[in-house]
């Protein structure tokens, strides 16, 4: 398959599936996530697993960011602070604890063949779609100030200040939670991811996203309807406009994220059998899951990415905006483990 | 029905896709392919991603 894609499209693209399919193996292998960690810390304070992303992100700045200095063509994750994107974050977090996926962890749980991220996954395209039309709009209409760490500070101050608010938040982690602070599997998993997003910086380019391509998917198929791009800002900016008019196959985000499921799907073959495909729910909670699904694409697009490109990414590339999306996600995160707790308990009775 | 069934549902979507957008008139062309690696080459990133703010620089 890899070698396949790399005589058709390029031996580029076939390193980035590589790498997808690599990431989504390690995510579902280890059990590595983010919206479920946030979700134990946030309910039975335990701090394991939101360390363990700490750990991930600051391995991987200290391998991206250099790197990205290192060379022009070389892009970093970096986008603006603003009213909406802290809106946009704040409701990502709340509606991934619905679904209990963010945006690789919707990719990954699709890939095991769990049908709410089944369900997810489709309205998360297109809600992405939506989001990214609205863009333009939100930029014009709010002040959007972009803030690089490296370029205010150079690499090594840029590295130190992301170095000490990792540890920051990590010390608030372990001061609020309960029990132990460092997960092994959880640990190995983070260093292994942070490897392969370096991985990734090397061979892309720029940092590793999910949302960029789920938006491009829907848009192909909004052009297949009859849509005109070039009504659109978003979509006749040249970059843009050259992503639609390509394959998804030499796509950089949608390379990976079609390996983030093939990689989960590869590590949960074997127990898949032993699993039900149903889950003992009412069937109005696949409404409830869709419009999440939705609302997950249209935030991270006004986000500037999910828990991957917005947080994962932009952190690592000494981006502000991805410290705002942690603080936003997590306190919509708090409401949003809330909404599930209910909405899964009223499920789980009319079901019953 | 297992997960299994799941799994085979989701690829079969997603290959459906990628067989759709090809015969559809949108193949990848391997002889626009760039370097394998961005990083010291001249082709580097698309640009193409997430944090993508068009006007805001």
């Amino acid at each position: 398959m890899l070698g396949a894609l790399a005589v058709s499209a390029g031996v580029r693209f076939a390193l980035l599936l590589g790498l997808g399919l690599l990431i989504g193996y390690s995510l579902e292998r280890f059990g590595f996530g983010f919206a479920g960690p946030w979700r134990r810390m946030i309910l039975k304070r335990e701090p394991d697993g939101l360390i363990a992303q700490l750990v991930a992100i600051g391995l991987a700045s200290v391998l991206i960011q250099p790197l990205i200095a290192s060379s022009d063509g070389l892009l970093g994750a970096i986008a603006p602070v603003s009213l909406t994107m802290i809106m946009g974050a704040a409701v990502f977090g709340f509606a991934m604890q619905i679904v209990l996926g963010c945006g690789s962890g919707t990719l990954v749980n699709a890939g095991t063949g769990n049908l709410v991220a089944m369900m997810t996954l489709p309205l998360f395209c297109v809600g992405s779609f939506v989001g990214s039309l609205l863009v333009p709009a939100a930029i014009a209409s709010t002040p959007h100030l972009p803030v690089s760490l490296p370029e205010i500070f150079g690499v090594p101050g840029a590295l130190a200040v992301t170095g000490a608010g990792l540890i920051g938040v990590g010390v608030l982690a372990a001061w609020r939670g309960q029990g132990t602070l460092w997960n092994r599997r959880l640990l190995t998993a983070a260093v292994i991811l942070a490897a392969l997003a370096g991985l990734h910086v090397l061979v892309a380019g720029q940092p590793w996203g999910v949302v960029y391509g789920l938006g491009l998917w829907a848009a192909k198929g909004a052009v297949w309807l009859g849509w005109n791009p070039e009504l659109s800002a978003f979509w006749s900016h040249p970059i843009n406009a050259a992503a639609l008019s390509q394959s998804i196959l030499t796509d950089t985000t949608s390379l990976t994220s079609l390996g983030l499921v093939g990689g989960a799907a590869l590590a949960a073959w074997r127990v898949s059998t032993s699993q039900a495909l149903v889950p003992g729910l009412a069937p109005w909670i696949f409404v409830i899951v869709a419009v999440a699904g939705f609302m997950l694409g249209v935030s991270s697009r006004l986000a500037f990415g999910c828990n991957v490109g917005g947080l994962f990414s932009g952190i690592a590339s000494g981006s502000l905006h991805g410290w705002a999306w942690l603080v936003a996600g997590f306190i919509g995160s708090v409401y949003g483990v809330q909404a599930r707790e209910w909405l899964w308990k009223q499920a789980s009775v009319v079901h019953a | 029905m297992t997960r299994r069934l799941g799994i085979v549902i989701t690829l079969s979507c997603l290959l459906g896709l990628i067989v759709v957008e090809w015969v559809g008139g949108n193949p990848p062309d391997p002889f626009q392919a760039p370097d394998p690696m961005a990083w010291g080459s001249v082709e580097g990133a698309s640009g193409a991603i997430c944090t993508f703010a068009p006007g805001a620089e």
